[in-house]
């Protein structure tokens, strides 16, 4: 896939190199001659020096082209600059966007140009939130421009799931359990399998069907 | 007829321009295309409005959509529009966002 990266701080540097591992095409755009050195060491990727704000150069990074735009510039307002501009210049058919402040994550979405963003203080409070709680419902990611998120339960012994097969839960159709870690080890559930207490439950859902599932996995 | 043109001897000629027929378009490129709006929509989009109108021509339609506004004066249906921006491919057809536009 051809990847263009907007900002080559220590986010997007790192996501660059591991992209261009993968066996990606990536370009990573900075204006801070600061940074510009470490980006052009980067093996496998092209480092472009310009401000990724500017049309001319998103359009020189070949943004045009490009199957992915991930702007994780340290600066809200360039990455949804870079977003918009990506989606409504370029059609860009997936723009990843970094929040760095939670305040402005409100702002990240398709009016933006942002299909998907990523905000690391939410990330963290949810994991750590995820890590330390039993029996209540964690909303870890949003796919599909929030229409869609994967949430995690770690079934308490009052839940109503324990001991009974997922087929029977009586999840709603718009969402589905696709992994449950048991004893630290992930296992692929069917229809068939038995939840127990202490069971990590993850489950992909409708944004609008999180609420039927907090009832079924977590109880009222 | 240019050079006529050119010197004002056809005075009430408009200047012609061709349009890539809407069935034509090719996603992610940039273009200029006419069409006639054939339907309008204000839709909100997570609690910020948009302005979505759908222009068709003999072989086909496109959707065009402004964020951030309810209306644009001008804009009703049967108006000719000139649209210019890139297209992208969505479910429901190919789809403009924020172009630039002119009324015809």
């Amino acid at each position: 896939m051809r990847i263009v990266i907007a900002g080559a701080g220590s986010v997007g540097t790192y996501m660059a190199e591991e992209l261009a591992g993968l066996g990606h095409s990536v370009v990573l755009v900075d204006n801070d001659p600061a940074v510009a050195k470490r980006g052009e060491s980067i093996k496998g990727a092209t480092f472009l020096f310009g401000d990724a704000c500017d049309v001319d150069v998103l359009a020189s990074a070949g943004v045009a082209e490009a199957d992915v735009v991930a702007a994780v510039t340290g600066d809200d307002e360039d990455n949804l600059v870079v977003s918009l501009l990506s989606k409504q210049e370029f059609g860009v058919p997936r723009v990843v966007a970094r929040v760095n402040f939670p305040k402005n994550e409100w702002l990240f979405n398709e009016t933006w140009g942002v299909d998907v963003s990523v905000s690391t203080p939410h990330l963290l409070t949810a994991l750590v939130e995820e890590a330390v709680t039993v029996g209540s419902f964690v909303h870890l990611l949003n796919f599909e421009r929030g229409k869609a998120g994967l949430s995690e339960v770690t079934l308490a012994p009052d839940s109503p799931a324990v001991e009974r097969q997922i087929r029977d839960l009586g999840l709603p159709r718009e969402a589905t359990v696709v992994g449950i870690i048991r004893d630290g080890h992930v296992m692929a559930p069917n229809g068939d399998f038995v939840l127990r207490v202490h069971d990590e439950v993850l489950v992909l859902s409708d944004a609008g069907a999180e609420s039927a599932v907090r009832a079924v996995l977590v109880g009222s | 007829m240019s050079f006529l043109r050119r010197r004002g001897r056809v005075e009430k000629a408009e200047p012609t321009e061709t349009f890539p027929p809407l069935g034509s378009l090719v996603p992610r490129r940039h273009v200029r295309i006419s069409g006639q709006v054939f339907r309008l929509k204000m839709r909100p989009s997570r609690g910020l409005p948009a302005f979505e109108v759908m222009l068709i021509d003999d072989s086909g339609s496109v959707i065009v959509v402004w964020t951030g506004r309810r209306a644009i004066g001008g804009i009703g249906l049967g108006r000719r529009l000139v649209v210019e921006g890139v297209p992208m491919e969505e479910s429901r057809g190919l789809v403009f966002t924020n172009p630039a536009y002119e009324l015809r």
